[in-house]
């Protein structure tokens, strides 16, 4: 059972801030819950305080912004999945958060919550580090913004200091012709956490049979989330090819082992990952045809 | 802590307003169940991976094991036992019983309340949009093939039907459903 706590739901940041700064490393934000009570449950977590932030107003919102896509840490999966815009200018998170749990996870998972967790499986993160998001971080200290992949310091573990709140995430909207790819395995086809993830977006010029850009990301493997560098360099500029897609999915896997060692997953794992990027590449590819 | 943190809350609950005083740690599955008496609502995992404690927020499917039972205030819940009775069973209801689709029943009230939630924004739902809204629920005992049936046919049936359960159902009339509020 969960642990005796105090709760608190404050109506404006500004109150958010103030109850964090004074309760010290003693209170955790909340927002949706569907990671964090499991936390509490397990009693991995003690803290003395929950501060409920999914009544601040700055956390809701997906909006558009001088080119870029802005969202409220308290959006839910939900509403990330159903948004017009979103799909418009960013689909790659909405596909994401469409297959998160299920029905009943998505109507209170938020993306803040999604990121702050820090899960090596987390399914916002891959697809957001495609799309070069930034953070916002408030707190009594002030603002500050943080590359979301400077955000993650390890499994479970993020920079955020215990008086801080991430309160949106942006990124530049998505150019058109550019498809979007993400897939993923799990165990089941829901409410389970996924084992392996690619998230990838590709342009391709108009006119042109040629790869303009191409963002590359997998979950679930790594202990933080990172960008596969490599199989960018190798694809960017080049015409699709099979072959070319094959050795590119070869540059995937390498980039994961480096970060991981060889384990006793890797024989499952690297076949897989470079047939799922190529799938998602494929899927992505199909978007812009 | 000397004495527990308690909360009071003020919700409508299966459309009734109620103010009621809970443990700030408390989730709102238990609230349910321990306090307000109403045990339709299961926890089958308490983590929110088979669905069982599944309730309405606003309309909302969602994981009562998982809700903080603060987060309700000033929201709708709505819970099996707002849903029909024995003298006048929901639709779903009693789609479910004629399709054979409950054995033991634990996970019923669950599937009812998402069905319920499906209906509402979605009155003639197809098998695929049937599963995907089933996707969050556990079924150990039917295979889950009469249950999607059910709620498939409840979908084709008319609101009409409900008020008047001694009349056979006729699954060949599409009468357009009339959302329910």
């Amino acid at each position: 059972m969960i642990p005796e706590l105090d709760y608190r739901t404050p109506e404006t940041l500004e109150e958010a801030c103030n109850l964090l700064w004074e309760s010290g490393a003693r209170a955790k934000v909340i927002a949706g819950g569907t990671d964090l009570v499991i936390r509490l449950r397990n009693k991995e977590l003690k803290p003395s305080w929950l501060v409920d932030i999914t009544r601040v107003p700055e956390l809701q919102g997906i909006e558009e912004k001088d080119g870029l896509m802005v969202i409220g840490a308290g959006v839910t999966h939900a509403e990330l999945a159903s948004s017009a815009v979103l799909k418009r200018h960013g689909k790659i998170l909405s596909d994401a958060a469409s297959e998160i749990g299920s029905p009943q996870i998505r109507n209170l998972g938020t993306i803040g919550g999604n990121i702050v967790n820090a899960s090596p499986a987390a399914d916002t993160v891959p697809a957001l580090m495609a799309l070069d998001a930034v953070g916002e971080v408030v707190s009594r200290e002030g603002e500050r913004r943080v590359r979301l992949g400077d955000l993650f310091k390890g499994p479970y573990e993020t920079a955020l200091k215990p008086h801080e709140i991430l309160t949106r995430i942006s990124f530049q909207k998505l150019p058109p012709d550019t498809g979007c790819g993400f897939v993923r395995l799990a165990r089941r086809e829901a409410t389970a956490i996924a084992r392996m993830s690619v998230a990838l977006t590709v342009r391709i010029g108009r006119g042109k049979n040629r790869i303009e850009d191409i963002r590359i990301s997998v979950g679930a493997m790594t202990p933080t989330p990172h960008r596969i560098s490599e199989a960018e360099a190798m694809l960017k500029g080049k015409s699709p090819d099979r072959g070319l897609f094959k050795e590119a999915s070869q540059k995937v896997s390498e980039s994961i082992l480096r970060r991981t060692g060889l384990r006793a997953s890797s024989s499952y794992k690297v076949p897989v990952v470079e047939a799922l990027f190529i799938r998602s590449l494929e899927k992505a590819l199909g978007e812009v045809a | 802590m000397e004495s527990i943190a308690q909360r009071v809350i003020r919700f409508v609950l299966n459309g009734k307003g109620l103010q009621v005083e809970v443990p700030s740690h408390w989730t709102l599955l238990r609230l349910l169940r321990e306090k307000l008496g109403l045990t339709g609502t299961k926890e089958g995992c308490g983590i929110g991976e088979c669905g069982a404690c599944t309730v309405l927020l606003d309309g909302m499917p969602v994981h009562a094991c998982l809700l903080m039972a603060a987060k309700v205030e000033g929201r709708e819940v709505q819970t099996v036992e707002g849903l029909g009775s024995r003298s006048s069973l929901h639709p779903l209801q009693r789609s479910l019983i004629e399709h054979g689709a409950v054995q033991c029943g634990f996970c019923i009230p669950g599937i009812l309340m998402s069905s319920k939630a499906l209906l509402d924004r979605n009155p003639h739902p197809g098998r695929n949009e049937v599963k995907e809204a089933i996707s969050g629920h556990l079924c150990r005992c039917t295979g889950y093939h009469q249950i999607v049936e059910a709620i498939e046919a409840a979908g084709r049936e008319s609101k009409f039907e409900a008020r008047n359960p001694k009349s056979e159902t006729n699954t060949n009339v599409q009468i357009s459903n009339v959302s329910n509020k």
